[in-house]
């Protein structure tokens, strides 16, 4: 299995200066292509400092981390920019569509940064549209559509650009059971099929149970990783919606 | 864009009204003096080829009327007061040609050539004196020769203009009545001309100098100093109404583009987060600043085009609160605004540079935020 991302040691402190707050501690973290990856934990415990640490969307303060080889630690904010639009997905708890832009539009966007041709684009937004299921929604604008329908398109503005990898950051928490459970098939499929690695900070036990692999933080460290120890974790030390 | 724009058709407007008045009703375009006449107002300095001045200037095609005025400093008495004045001797036809004064007249009638001591007065010095129309008053002066004279006079007629300072000095009689007391017949100190259009002016008196050059001919430029001051002037005036308004501007933009920068904060945060770079994010704001730039100048060039075709006939009426103080400087109460074509192109090159500039601070601030830190609010 190939490398997507190996993390060493990371740790990030906010107000350093005045009331610190150990977000993640010397985390070590090792992800391969294809995995359907859950982070869990209460709340404050470090999940979505991680997964902005993983993104390249917060620096640590210390250790490295590695994409696909290339320590994003070490480039430039303009680097890292260009680095995140080539090979990073996000999907926010808050879907964050463009309202002025129709759901099309809103995928297209992140094709058009890359400066992809019309006629990929056309096709590969096409192509997601059919995968999450709302062909027929393509030209409506976000607040036409539903909490589950947004983040759905959410996913595939995730999806556009072919990253190594999407980040998910409590995907699910503002969807109703049945969005939610859509919404993770999609996830799943895509997983399956298209070989797409996903990693989502969660306190959803129904993402939980779909993880492949689950790793708890605690106070910004790692507490248990089904990847070394098979154990439900989800049930561990921390309350879920179950 | 509509503020910039009215404010200096206000401007403009005020200072053509101005301008007209002078010319129209106070000075003329050019005058004909005695060289020395105008240093103490000697009544013995008349301009002594009258007559062939006179028909000198009825072979320029572009005088449309001619006043002669024969004037001397004086003192006005009444019984309970008395006040320092011009008087000027006038013939009633040849000055409502040159200066309207038949239209000034709010009171009582013009000057009857039959009634030799009637007496016309301004507005503010019939307050000052309390004189009103069939009042008696005297007026006291020199002669020709120097020695102090005295006439009895009848108030014929009340005029007020825009100027109410020059309305409390001038009080205007017959001709041959002043001539009389001064001693000088049929002479004059004084040969207003009134042309045809204003770009004529410094063509005749170059063409009238040259024709008569022992005399004193000026324009109304060099009669009525403080009015060309104000209208060489104008451009400047312009330029700092025009800064006042940019640095409002100014303000305006970068509160609207850094309410919007703050709006918009998770929206740029995740646009950062996705890939889109920071120079697509200040041109992204930049472009958002050219363009309410682009919709706004129009609107409000159209918007200042219309209220002030509208107010350039109707008026704006400001008698009610700036009245008095308007006519101290010699302006009317009431404003014709009229559209600064010319200064149109300077306006708009400004406008849109200001609102340019005063985006790039909330450009700066859009490109620094963090995305981390804005998916957070």
């Amino acid at each position: 299995m190939k490398t997507v991302i190996d993390a060493h040691n990371i740790s990030k402190t906010f107000n350093p200066e005045t009331i610190p707050v150990l977000a993640v501690d010397k985390v070590h973290l090792h992800l391969e292509r294809g995995e359907f990856t859950a982070l869990v934990g209460p709340s404050g415990s470090g999940k979505t400092t991680l997964l902005n640490l993983i993104g390249g969307l917060d620096k640590p303060d210390t250790g490295n981390i590695l994409i696909n080889g290339v320590d994003i630690t070490l480039l430039s904010a303009n680097a890292l920019i260009d680095f995140r639009l080539h090979n990073i997905g996000f999907v926010f708890q808050s879907f964050n569509l463009i309202p002025v832009l129709t759901a099309k539009e809103n995928v297209e966007l992140i094709m058009q940064l890359q400066h992809s041709k019309r006629a990929s684009i056309e096709k590969r937004v096409r192509a997601l549209f059919q995968e999450i299921g709302l062909e027929d929604k393509m030209q409506t604008r976000p607040a036409q559509l539903s909490g589950g329908q947004q983040q759905r398109v959410a996913v595939a503005r995730a999806l556009a650009p072919k990253p190594q990898f999407v980040l998910a950051d409590e995907p699910t928490a503002n969807l109703d059971s049945k969005s939610a459970a859509n919404l993770l098939d999609i996830m799943a499929k895509l997983n399956q099929e298209e070989n797409i690695t996903f990693i989502f900070s969660t306190h959803d036990a129904r993402v939980i149970e779909r993880a492949r692999r689950v790793i708890t933080l605690v106070d910004g460290q790692i507490h248990a990783d089904t990847a070394h120890v098979e154990t439900n974790v989800a049930h561990e030390g921390f309350s879920t919606n179950k | 864009m509509f503020a910039g724009i009215f404010v200096l058709g206000l401007y403009e407007g005020m200072i053509r009204a101005r301008v007209r008045t002078v010319i129209d009703t106070e000075v003329a375009h050019i005058q004909i003096h005695h060289p020395n006449f105008k240093d103490d107002y000697d009544p013995a300095f008349t301009i002594a080829g009258q007559a062939q001045v006179s028909g000198a200037l009825r072979t320029v095609k572009d005088i449309k009327a001619v006043a002669y005025r024969s004037m001397t400093q004086g003192m006005l008495a009444t019984a309970t007061g008395s006040a320092g004045v011009q008087i000027n001797g006038i013939i009633p036809d040849e000055e409502n040609a040159v200066s309207s004064m038949k239209k000034k007249i709010i009171e009582g009638d013009e000057l009857d050539l039959k009634k030799k001591n009637g007496i016309l007065i301004g507005k503010k010095l019939a307050d000052k004196m309390k004189l009103s129309i069939g009042n008696k008053l005297v007026l006291t002066f020199t002669d020709r020769e120097n020695n102090i004279t005295a006439g009895a006079f009848k108030v014929a007629g009340i005029y007020q203009t825009s100027n109410s300072p020059l309305d409390e000095r001038n009080v205007f009689v017959n001709r041959a009545t002043l001539n009389s007391y001064l001693l000088i017949g049929e002479a004059c100190h004084e040969i207003a001309i009134l042309l045809v259009n204003d770009t004529a002016v410094e063509g005749v008196k170059q063409s009238l100098q040259q024709r008569f050059p022992a005399y004193s001919i000026q324009t109304w430029r060099e009669n009525s100093p403080e009015t060309d001051l104000m209208v060489s002037t104008i451009n400047q005036y312009s330029s700092i109404i025009i800064v006042i308004i940019m640095i409002a501007l100014a303000f305006g933009i970068v509160n609207t583009m850094l309410m919007s920068v703050l709006e918009r904060t998770r929206e740029i945060g995740m646009l950062t987060a996705l890939g889109m770079n920071r120079v697509k994010v200040f041109v992204l704001v930049l472009a958002e600043t050219v363009i309410l730039t682009l919709v706004g100048v129009p609107l409000g060039l159209l918007s200042a085009w219309i209220t002030i075709l509208y107010f350039s006939t109707a008026g704006i009426d400001i008698s009610s609160f700036a009245g008095a103080a308007m006519s101290g400087f010699g302006f009317g109460s009431i404003i014709y605004p009229e559209f600064p074509i010319a200064s149109l192109q300077t306006v708009m090159i400004i406008v849109v540079s200001t609102a340019l500039i005063s985006s790039l601070f909330p450009s700066m601030k859009a490109i620094k935020l963090q995305p981390a830190d804005a998916l957070r609010q």
